[in-house]
């Protein structure tokens, strides 16, 4: 007699489409999928065991390469979340200037996930276009901060130096220039046959189950929950602007990525509504503990050098006591959870990851789909390895 | 507040379990004992008019060399009219914790990272296995007895001692 | 490994096929897509239109290490991973490079935990080293180009062995 067994099949963790170290293991029947497992952990860094042994202010870089898709958003959760425990107050400036990287940082994370969502299911072009802006945005991130990929411009009590005149300049040319190309990735996609035959009705998950999953973000408004945390839970000044919240229907991929192209547009009026409103001030909040005297002022007055010293060792100390700061970051609801035990070390540093659940959900999205589709469902998730593994 | 209606809706139903109560930074905070702890989280996922239908996080916190040692810390978020609560519970080393994953399934792997990471073990969980680390890694890396570089760090190292689970 | 390595002698006919030999290698060395983490976008952005890596010879990313002469391992190398690398490496074809881009693949970055192998040469013999954390995609550019110099001036017959055991 004839026997059918399912064929198991890797996608193991070196892949040109996984994203980063996912590994997933599928069983198929013919083409479609019966059953998926991901594996992770292939990233597994240990950044919360680090951060017990840092310093408030050195945990900082260690969660720039958390989603390294959009650097900025991470950072702006932990410092919120260590400013709340230390209970300082930000000025409006530096949250302001906050706004404008953490929204650059969302688009520049739309941008790579375009591309390569695009570029899995075979539209190669649109890549090309999507680095062409992010090169743009990664220009003005070498202007203010002085590095690329990783800025860590955010410091515990506001931001780290001043704009230059450069960089509102860059900022306004690319407010500019950023919805001609917008329109442009419009036209290569939104209403291409082939786009929409690939991704409509492909992973589709009802509201319920998503909440149930723990999806948040972009992912989560697909399926019609308006649930964004600058709304929801307003900080850093977000309740200023004027902004809406995109929210889709079916909850599928084609609504996923309808979902993050509005996206772009609504950051992209944020940013152009804080720099031209961007109020005067100082970049870091004045509280003696926290703020590091300037250089002019250490050379001549000795208490002053002496705080630099201690600031440059010791840094501040955090109270005892327990905090939790979520942020929207480009993938979801991003979250820190820090436990201070009144020294100048985090006693617990737990990372609430968004991708972390987005790839937990995978098991429900795959099944009865094609190897193929499991291809686009994977790329509308926007999985960023460095997130889920931390 | 509307927290307070929920608290005090299940202090009536199981009156003893809810030890303590408190409010960090405006989120309320609720420590509940481990005997009633799942019909607690039934209640709070099941609650009308606004149900916690999300379980954002689940974090153990090693508070070594106090007995209980660890802190169990469960948040959720209700997306009817964004609530959160902070749910935790004070266990033992080797305590069993019943799993919430019939109830959230965003629990399923969260409890396997804390099991992975902590070491504590959750029953009913229906695929309890290391997730970040690999099969025969020995010891619970984010205990406060484990070294940050691990054992054997001078060593020079050897894929071939690493098995995994496929 | 190759007839070309039983060549004995250094007269003119091994000199010109070696320069000519290494003429080909140098200038179409074809990378395998093995990003890990952050490195990996710095590595995309030079492949693609403002740094273009393509008019170096690289111009496809093979998937595949059978189809690849260069191994960049960009990104932290983790113990768990350190399997998949070396399975990756081996599976690669002689002639076979190996560039560590980053500081993570160099000497394990600034994560010097219970997970993460300190440098990926503690598995696989690397042959350019390229700091940053991630490094410029010019950076990625200019290692490339020392791993073609050291290809011009290899010799045939000198290549390591890697069935003996050096490596």
């Amino acid at each position: 007699m004839t026997e059918s067994k399912t064929i198991t099949l890797n996608m193991g963790p070196h892949h040109p489409a996984t994203h980063g170290v996912l590994r997933l293991i599928v069983e198929l029947d013919g083409e479609t999928i019966v059953k998926a497992t991901p594996y992770i952990g292939y990233l597994h860094r240990g950044i919360e065991k680090i951060a017990e042994s840092k310093l408030f202010q050195q945990v900082i870089p260690l969660t720039d390469r958390l989603d390294y898709a959009a650097a900025s958003a991470n950072n702006i959760g932990y410092c919120l979340a260590a400013e709340k425990l230390m209970g300082l107050e930000v000025p409006k400036r530096a949250q302001y200037l906050r706004v404008i990287m953490a929204e650059f940082a969302r688009i520049m994370g739309h941008h790579l996930w375009l591309g390569t969502h695009a570029l899995d299911i075979g539209a190669m072009t649109v890549i090309f276009y999507t680095f062409r802006d992010r090169e743009m945005i990664m220009d003005i991130n070498e202007e203010i901060a002085g590095y690329r990929l990783t800025p860590t411009f955010f410091r515990i009590g506001g931001v780290a130096q001043d704009t230059t005149p450069d960089f509102i300049k860059k900022v306004r040319d690319f407010v500019k220039w950023f919805p001609k190309a917008l329109e442009g990735y419009h036209t290569l996609l939104t209403e291409n046959k082939i786009w929409t035959t690939r991704t409509m009705n492909i992973g589709k998950i009802s509201a319920e189950e998503a909440v149930n999953y723990g999806l948040t973000g972009p992912s989560l408004r697909g399926s019609g929950v308006a649930y964004d945390i600058r709304k929801a839970f307003p900080y850093s000044s977000y309740d200023d602007f004027d902004f809406q919240i995109p929210v889709g229907e079916n909850g599928d991929v084609y609504d996923r990525y309808l979902v993050r192209m509005e996206e772009f547009k609504q950051s992209i009026n944020i940013i152009s509504q804080a720099i031209e409103n961007l109020p005067e001030g100082p970049v870091h909040a004045d509280s003696p503990w926290i703020t590091n005297p300037a250089t002019t002022d250490a050379q001549n007055d000795i208490s002053a050098l002496i705080r630099r010293f201690m600031m440059h060792t010791k840094g501040p100390t955090a109270p005892k006591g327990e905090v939790y700061a979520a942020v929207e970051g480009a993938k979801g609801e991003l979250g820190f959870y820090l436990v201070g035990d009144g020294t100048e070390h985090p006693y617990r540093l737990k990372i609430r990851s968004s991708c972390f659940y987005l790839a937990s959900a995978l098991p429900r999205l795959l099944v009865g789909h094609m190897v193929a589709d499991a291809i686009a469902i994977i790329g509308s998730l926007d999985v960023v390895l460095g997130e889920i593994d931390r | 507040m509307a927290v307070k209606t929920v608290i005090d809706a299940i202090g009536k139903i199981h009156p003893d379990s809810i030890i303590k109560q408190c409010e960090t930074q405006g989120i309320c905070e609720i420590t509940l004992a481990a005997d009633a702890f799942f019909e607690v989280m039934t209640l709070l996922h099941e609650h009308k008019p606004f149900p916690f239908d999300m379980l954002t996080d689940i974090l153990g916190i090693d508070r070594m060399p106090r007995t209980p040692r660890f802190d169990l810390v469960y948040l959720l978020l209700s997306t009817k009219n964004f609530t959160r609560l902070i749910v935790r519970m004070e266990i033992d080393e080797g305590q069993d914790v019943p799993s919430v994953s019939s109830i959230w399934h965003s629990a399923d792997w969260a409890e396997r990272e804390v099991f992975d990471l902590m070491g504590i073990p959750f029953s009913n969980h229906p695929n309890l296995q290391r997730i970040l680390m690999w099969e025969n890694f020995e010891g619970h890396p984010l205990r406060k007895d484990f070294p940050l570089e691990g054992k054997d760090f001078d060593k020079p190292f050897d894929p071939t001692t690493i098995q995994d689970y496929c | 490994m190759g007839i070309e390595t039983q060549l004995i002698g250094d007269n003119v006919l091994v000199t010109n096929l070696n320069k000519l030999v290494n003429w080909g290698r140098s200038n179409s060395v074809w990378p395998c897509t093995f990003g890990l983490a952050c490195c990996a976008l710095e590595m995309i952005a030079s492949t693609l239109a403002n740094f273009d890596i393509s008019r170096f010879g690289s111009e496809v990313f093979r998937p595949s290490p059978r189809q690849s002469d260069l191994l960049i391992v960009a990104g932290t190398v983790t113990k768990k991973m350190s399997v998949m690398v070396k399975r990756v490496y081996d599976q690669m074809a002689d002639p076979k490079w190996v560039i560590a881009m980053g500081s993570c693949s160099s000497c394990g970055g600034i994560f010097q935990s219970y997970a993460v192998v300190q440098g990926v040469d503690q598995i696989i013999p690397v042959d350019v080293y390229i700091p940053g954390c991630p490094p410029r995609p010019e950076a990625v550019l200019a290692g490339l180009m020392k791993i073609q110099e050291k290809i011009r001036t290899e010799k045939l017959n000198q290549r390591p062995d890697f069935k003996t055991g050096l490596f």
